[in-house]
């Protein structure tokens, strides 16, 4: 059996957006799956990913429509379990957004940051 | 009254004491060790499970660190400890077949059995009997929680 992977950090980086509405959900029930196993997750949101994050997008995704669950639902669990989530700066600029735009709770970071989080993670999955 | 009421269809049997946020119960039993599981609510909001990992025995939890970790097709999560002390057994049953807690999440589903550190002050902290069921009253009508659906064979 695998070692407890309690305090392991995984980076989960996410390129997806909107436009790819089934490419939104898994990633962050990768990252809550991981936190439920003690580990210590961050979401980098980057590329087409930052789109998700523009306040009142995520709500108008569903994936399932026999269920309530949004992807508003899905980032609010991922906050509720403690995973970080961060956006990358240069993207914003790119989507024309601002921190006004993104929704409470995100971090905006620049792209050393990414470098430091990738070297500082015991894994990294990018999606 | 019933040793097992009912709030909206999901069934809180009077003996356990329960951590009515996080969703668990706790049997004491006359070695000095607890049970410890899901309670039907939670069962319930998370649908079928798919998995169910309990950590292993000898693991030392504290109060609010996973027991184990659940998932089904629509949400996975930890099962949060609600006492401090030494996972003494866990449900292997539960290794094959997660959905027991679904069909009996009182009984054969019980997740692990702990030797608590400090059971009198922390089932003090708990909900048990008719306090149990008015606490989880409020949080249910409070939060609008939907009613619990059981599958055939259920034994509460």
């Amino acid at each position: 059996m695998m070692d407890d992977p309690e305090g392991k950090k995984i980076l989960v980086i996410q390129t997806h957006g909107i436009e790819t509405p089934r490419r939104t959900y898994s990633p962050l029930f990768y990252a809550m799956a991981a936190a439920a196993m003690e580990m210590d997750v961050t979401v980098w949101f980057t590329m087409d990913g930052t789109s998700q994050l523009k306040k009142g997008v995520a709500e108008t995704i569903q994936l399932d429509t026999t269920s309530d669950v949004t992807l508003k639902t899905m980032l609010e669990q991922t906050q509720d379990a403690e995973v970080k989530l961060r956006v990358c700066q240069q993207s914003l600029a790119l989507f024309d957004m601002t921190l006004e735009d993104v929704i409470d709770g995100v971090e905006i970071l620049g792209a050393t940051s990414i470098i430091d989080l990738a070297l500082d993670a015991d894994h990294t999955m990018y999606f | 009254m019933s040793d097992h009421p009912e709030v909206r269809g999901c069934f809180l049997p009077l003996h356990l004491h329960y951590n009515v946020h996080e969703n668990t119960w706790v049997e004491v039993n006359d070695d000095g060790t607890v049970t410890i599981g899901m309670t039907d609510i939670a069962q319930n909001l998370a649908g079928p499970l798919l998995h169910a990992k309990p950590k292993k025995v000898g693991a030392v939890r504290k109060k609010g660190k996973p027991l184990a970790t659940v998932e089904s097709s629509k949400w996975v999560g930890p099962v949060k400890s609600p006492m401090t002390g030494e996972i003494v057994a866990v449900n292997e049953a539960l290794l094959s077949d997660a959905t027991i807690i679904n069909r009996s999440p009182y009984k054969a589903g019980w997740i692990v059995k702990m030797k608590p550190e400090n059971a009198d002050t922390e089932l003090a902290e708990l909900h048990t009997g008719q306090a149990a069921v008015d606490a989880y009253k409020t949080r249910i009508e409070a939060e609008d929680i939907k009613a619990c659906e059981h599958v055939e064979g259920f034994e509460a």
